[in-house]
């Protein structure tokens, strides 16, 4: 069983892309055999209003039988923009969503900021997966209006540290893992996944002997990225590096269990 | 009072109603419960790492040494990815003097990790056409060492008439000029740390155009040029191929380029970003035909025309 740890649907103000609908990951998902995806829906980066997004992908879920079965999807909170509590409520009782996506970079907030604390704790109380991206896209071919600033590994440590008991999904880890043995420590004691869609991953053999083969995830982290680079760095591990119950945990296991589904 | 609700039960009726939501209408059943998929669906297409290792391929674009990686590690990820050919380059660093003991040391840890994995590596030079007859002797050593082509990085843009000679050379070499490309142009122009000498996409077809005889490379529209742009600069330069190289692995850039470069100049590679490399060409909506050319007879042809091809 394959299930993508990072997909999206929706638009990107500064670059047209493709199969960024349910209906086109569906048809990506069919053609290379991946039997579910994490999806949230990339509007919510940019509007204010987040919930719009929810909405969106709410709705279009729904709106095909196809569908059923197919998406978890997690819903886009800011929690420096008034409603949100409702939001998150509405998205975990009604709309069934599983997680929730954090933009601090995007809207504007730093992860040790009061708010963001709360709505990792309420998540947390809800069950529900925090996910965090280490950058959206490049910056460097990107817009100008776009943000420059990336994290790598160490940064989303405020938000772990203020919350050690919340579950969470790292996502594009793009940039470097370094981390000192106390932080290092910190990484091993929380409930968390890192998808395998960064290009920091490369080494996945010798992360997986760092960090655990528990912490790892297949994903994407499509349309940004390309569809087949995330499960290439999971397929090409030799048996030295990852056994066959290793490789599906790294399909599938794992993240069905952060989910518990 | 019968027909007066509450303002409480109001606005609680109104958070439901305005996203279309009853209370019983949630997804459950609809998204993904783990109850739907009880059991693995039967693979119906080839295994990944079939289909990767079913192309033969050559990279046009990769290095040793310099933080990229030992000759050995280069060669263990073109093992485990059935990279049958890599062209390894060692430029000089960017801002270096670029004087000819330096270029000389970057081409003998080439030729070095060439001997110690002679059927896996093939080697670029590199020069600096500053120091012109130096330049011209390092050819002439590196070719008869086995040499094919030559990687330049920022010290010379590659329409300056410095370059004129050098060009004019591996004109009769029959061999590739692979030159490096800017990251940027996303805020309005390019990178702020680029130097001045960098060549950008118009340098390129300025030295096309002047040398049509010549075979040029733009490196790594996945190293974090606008991609978009460079291909819609080069779409007429038909002596400049394109690699697609580099750790920006974007869906569906080399759907793009092929669009506007076409399936005969375009040449897999990977910068040593491995995965991405051969990961978005497998992902790429390509023919059959159309990823052979790019996964490896395009490059091949390129070292027919010296008689260096692989096979």
């Amino acid at each position: 069983m394959l299930i993508d740890s990072n997909a999206y649907v929706g638009h990107w103000p500064f670059r047209q892309l493709k199969d960024n609908t349910c209906k086109g990951l569906l048809e990506r998902m069919k053609k290379y055999d991946i039997d579910a995806s994490v999806v949230s829906n990339l509007n919510g980066v940019f509007y204010k209003n987040t919930q719009h997004a929810n909405e969106e992908l709410y709705e279009e879920i729904r709106s095909n039988k196809q569908f059923d079965g197919r998406f978890i999807p997690f819903a886009v909170i800011n929690p420096i923009y008034n409603g949100w509590k409702d939001d998150l409520e509405i998205c975990s009782t009604k709309m069934g969503m599983k997680g929730i996506r954090l933009h601090p970079l995007y809207h504007g907030y730093e992860l040790s900021n009061p708010f963001c604390i709360e709505l990792v704790k309420m998540a947390r109380d809800k069950g529900m997966v925090v996910a965090l991206s280490l950058r959206l896209v490049d910056p460097r071919p990107s817009s100008w209006l776009d943000v420059e600033k990336e994290w790598a590994l160490k940064d989303i440590l405020p938000i772990i540290k203020a919350v050690p008991d919340a579950k969470y999904l790292i996502l594009n880890v793009c940039n470097s893992t370094a981390l000192d043995a106390d932080e290092q420590a910190v990484f091993k004691n929380v409930d968390l996944i890192m998808d395998t869609s960064g290009r920091n991953t490369a080494d996945l053999g010798n992360l997986l002997v760092r960090f655990g083969k528990e912490k790892f995830a297949f994903g994407t982290h499509a349309p940004l990225l390309d569809y087949r680079t995330g499960l290439l760095r999971v397929e090409s591990l030799r048996e030295n590096e990852a056994d066959a119950k290793t490789k599906d945990l790294l399909r599938s296991g794992n993240i069905k269990r952060l989910l518990k589904i | 009072m019968a027909g007066l609700i509450s303002r409480r039960k109001f606005m609680a009726g109104t958070v439901a109603s305005t996203v279309g939501i009853a209370t019983t209408t949630h997804l459950a059943g609809r998204a993904y419960s783990g109850t739907e998929i009880s059991s693995p669906a039967k693979p119906k297409r080839e295994p990944l790492m079939e289909e990767v290792m079913r192309y033969k391929k050559i990279d046009a674009h990769a290095h040793v040494g310099g933080g990229h990686g030992t000759p050995a590690e280069v060669a263990d990820f073109a093992e485990r990815l059935g990279i049958h050919k890599v062209m390894i380059s060692k430029p000089m660093a960017p801002g270096s003097a670029g004087v000819p003991s330096e270029f000389r040391a970057c081409n003998d840890v080439i030729y070095s990790a060439m001997k110690e994995f002679p059927n896996r590596f093939t080697g670029m030079l590199t020069l600096n056409p500053t120091h012109k007859q130096e330049s011209m002797d390092e050819i002439k050593r590196c070719i008869d060492r086995g040499f094919v082509g030559m990687k330049l990085y920022n010290h010379v843009k590659i329409n300056d008439p410095l370059f004129y000679p050098i060009i004019e050379k591996f004109i009769d070499l029959k061999m590739i000029i692979l030159m490096h490309s800017p990251i940027g142009k996303a805020r309005v122009k390019y990178n702020a740390r680029e130097p001045k000498n960098i060549s950008i996409p118009e340098d390129f077809v300025d030295a096309a155009k002047r040398f049509p005889e010549a075979m040029f490379q733009f490196a790594h529209i996945g190293g974090g040029i606008d991609w978009e742009d460079a291909c819609k600069a080069l779409k007429d330069s038909p002596n400049v191929y394109v690699d697609v190289s580099g750790s920006n692995n974007e869906g569906n850039m080399i759907d793009f380029a092929l669009r506007y470069i076409g399936e005969d100049r375009l040449l897999f590679g990977c910068d040593n970003g491995f995965y991405q490399g051969v990961g978005g060409m497998i992902a790429a909506n390509l023919t059959e035909v159309q990823r052979k050319k790019i996964f490896f007879e395009n490059y091949n042809n390129i070292l027919k025309k010296s008689g260096r091809n692989v096979d």
